[in-house]
């Protein structure tokens, strides 16, 4: 099964070598099918017997349709019962769509979420629970985490992904540093960042996210758990985040602050392209972007650096995307079928190749020969390795937004990092114990 | 009362529509701001009163948006109205390349917001063209939406470049109106540029200033797609606007009740305001006739 999958995967591979000098051919074909389809449609529901056959899935994701068109196809092959109606949704406002969806009850069969959201949507008793159907994944998935809430499962996980350090290898040279060799400490990545730091030639040395809500914890949370820091307890039911370690962190993210452009992450992202910021923690995507639209740039991929080399852990953030199903839905078993068939080896896979902005979910990845040859993703799947999910509590946007608010505030000295940390603390622990669960 | 019936059918498809997409969100949104409503569990609804506005009132972040918001339509409002004022007056006069001017300043009109706001945080980004000019008259570069000082003055500075135009060309509509005698007549009563403008281009014009600064007010206050594009009320809330404000309750934790209060207590504000500028400006005009 596995071996016929890659090579499927391989011959879709050569067919989209070969598009560009059929894609007039094949619109052509498209138009004359499109006739024909429409005609028998048309003809069938004008003569009144139209009748259904077999089963129309509809599934919400945000991959772009080159990605995971392909994948859909070959369920569908392997399937010839269901056709799968797929919408592309987007991170800028995929959220509220779903949201409006569910409660006016048009809910997608399948779907894509952040597992970031999946507490939520479940404590909100809208997810299908699917603890006694997922049996034989558990052991070879992780992440289930994510998807858990008070020991159901609402969820499958299906890709993950995190952040690393991505660091300007010219801009090393060029400051005397050895291109070879990224910082590992807290202390060496400030002094890489100071010694690029020159912001009157426009180069900075390190980017800083801030002023930015839902990107900002994931970027200031990989210090604070990589020197032990927590934000809650064990059980979610305290708040941990007025810790000592999680004071180191605030501390040092703040010094990094003297060597830093502070921008959001487009902007960030954009200006590394452009050659001028020396070290930044940033996201897969990068991978793809980077030689698409900065082909020049010579940039290295490192895990986040721990805060010592004695002690520590090179810590990140870790997201995964989880397929649920929802309470309301009526092909919750063919909805699943779709998922595990999407969570398969070789499928995960084609669709991490080609998306590169994540990595999959199964355990060992690491050691997949795909990952020898693309040592830059490597380094993704290593640091997934050490990164930390941020707690699946179901109010966690709004502990988001505290942590956010605290550190930007004290990167912007409105406030003292111990006065902002305890008051911090102060506020995630209203929200967990007000937390109906 | 045939009549009636036959104006009433040929109204009919606006009437539909208005009372499906306007009159029915606006009572819906009325009854909801008494109500606690999470979207995805309706089965919790609960009447609550008038509980969301007193939550309203006592949380700090409603005030902050609301004081931006204040700031932004006391702002770019009157910067907008006398630089739309002083260039159509300008483009009202016989020089070279007229149409030019009229139709450039409308320009921004008709490019989308969203398009406007993408372009603009270029211009602001940190290699962008606002820091080249900066590091020519050799300056320090500067994240300009980065910072709570300035990020919404620049979002400010968008809005009356991306406004101004439109309110041009209705300025100018409304110089276009003002007969030409009047002006003979200052001139032979021996009127200077200033003063004509002072005695009859000003009070001539005023009804279509009201109309200006009324729209252009309630516009401002609902200011929301430059914020969704370019900050989203960052740095440090320092560009949260009312309307994000309730968007992100509404949205991000399902508070719809609230949310919908905090439009309510917008709405009153704007209703103020307007009535406020229609009493001032009217009043200018009755005096002055």
């Amino acid at each position: 099964m596995q071996s016929r999958g890659v090579e499927v995967w391989r011959s879709r591979e050569q067919a989209a070598e070969e598009k560009p000098f059929e894609i007039e051919k094949i619109m052509n074909l498209r138009r004359v099918f499109l006739f024909i389809f429409s005609f028998i449609f048309f003809a069938f529901a004008l003569s009144g017997c139209g009748r259904e056959k077999g089963v129309r899935l509809t599934f919400w994701q945000f991959w772009p349709s080159d990605v995971i068109e392909p994948i859909i196809t070959e369920f569908e092959r392997a399937n010839p019962g269901i056709k799968v109606e797929m919408q592309q949704l987007t991170w800028q406002n995929g959220f509220e769509k779903i949201v409006a969806a569910v409660s006016s009850g048009t809910q997608p069969d399948l779907c894509e979420l952040g597992s970031t959201w999946v507490p939520r949507f479940a404590a909100d008793g809208v997810l299908g629970e699917v603890t006694s159907e997922v049996g034989a994944l558990r052991d070879s998935l992780l992440f289930w985490e994510s998807c858990t809430l008070d020991g159901k499962i609402y969820g499958i996980p299906w890709v993950a992904g995190t952040r690393a350090l991505f660091y300007n290898k010219e801009l090393f040279q060029e400051a005397g540093l050895d291109p070879d060799s990224p910082p590992s400490t807290w202390e060496e990545l400030i002094e890489c960042a100071r010694r690029i730091h020159s912001p009157r030639n426009g180069v900075y040395g390190y980017g800083m996210n801030a002023g930015e809500r839902y990107v900002l914890f994931k970027k200031f949370m990989p210090f604070a758990w990589g020197n032990g820091g927590r934000i809650l307890n064990q059980d979610l039911r305290r708040s941990e985040f007025a810790s000592g370690e999680n004071l180191d962190a605030l501390l040092f993210y703040c010094s990094l602050k003297k060597y830093s452009l502070v921008e959001k992450q487009d902007v960030l992202d954009m200006t590394f392209k452009q050659g001028k910021v020396g070290l930044e923690i940033s996201g897969g995507w990068n991978l793809k972007t980077i030689p698409a639209d900065a082909p020049d740039l010579k940039f290295g991929v490192a895990v986040v650096p721990k805060p010592k080399a004695c002690c520590g852990v090179h810590a990140s953030f870790a997201g995964s995307e989880i397929l649920v199903t929802f309470a309301k839905s009526k092909r919750h078993k063919d909805a699943l079928k779709l998922a595990r068939f999407l969570v398969e080896k070789q499928n995960m896979i084609a669709l991490c190749r080609s998306a590169k902005s994540v990595q999959p979910t199964f355990r060992g990845v690491e050691n997949d020969p795909y990952y020898d040859s693309n040592p830059l993703e490597r380094t993704f799947v290593v640091q997934l390795s050490t990164a930390i999910a941020p707690p699946p509590h179901p109010r966690w946007p709004e502990i988001e937004e505290v942590i956010e608010s605290t550190v930007e505030e004290v990167v912007y000295g409105v406030k003292k990092p111990e006065e902002a940390l305890l008051e911090a603390d102060r506020k995630i622990s209203s929200i967990v114990s007000n937390a109906e669960r | 009362m045939h009549k009636t019936r036959s104006t009433l059918v040929f109204l009919s498809p606006w009437l539909v529509s208005f009372g499906i997409f306007w009159v029915f969100p606006l009572v819906f949104s009325l009854v909801l701001s008494f109500l606690r409503f999470n979207p995805l569990r309706p089965d919790t609804t609960q009447i609550v009163w008038l509980s969301n506005f007193a939550t309203a009132f006592k949380d700090p972040l409603f005030w902050k948006s609301l004081t931006n918001t204040l700031v932004f339509v006391l702002g770019t409002v009157p910067v907008t109205t006398v630089v739309a004022f002083f260039l159509a007056v300008a483009i009202n006069q016989r020089i070279p390349l007229r149409t030019l001017y009229r139709s450039g300043f409308f320009v921004p009109s008709i490019i989308s917001v969203v398009v406007i706001s993408i372009i603009f945080k270029q211009f602001y980004s940190p290699l962008g063209l606002v820091n080249k000019v900066v590091q020519l008259f050799g300056g320090e570069p500067k994240s300009w939406l980065g910072e709570p000082r300035t990020a919404l003055l620049c979002i400010m500075a968008m809005d009356v470049w991306a406004s101004f135009g439109y309110y041009t060309i209705l300025f100018l509509a409304g110089l276009q109106a003002i007969p030409s005698e009047t002006y003979e007549a200052a001139r032979i009563d021996g009127s200077g540029f200033w003063g004509t403008l002072r005695f009859v281009t000003v009070p001539m014009v005023r009804p279509i200033t009201l109309f200006i600064v009324v729209i252009n007010t309630i516009r401002s206050f609902q200011i929301f797609i430059e914020i969704f594009v370019m900050t989203r009320g960052a740095p440090l809330n320092s560009t949260l606007t009312s309307v994000f404000y309730l968007y992100d309750r509404a949205f991000y934790r399902f508070e719809m009740g609230y949310a919908s209060a905090v439009a309510y207590l917008l709405f009153i504000v704007i209703l103020c305001f307007s009535l406020a500028q229609m009493r001032y400006l009217r009043m200018g005009r009755a005096a002055g006739e």
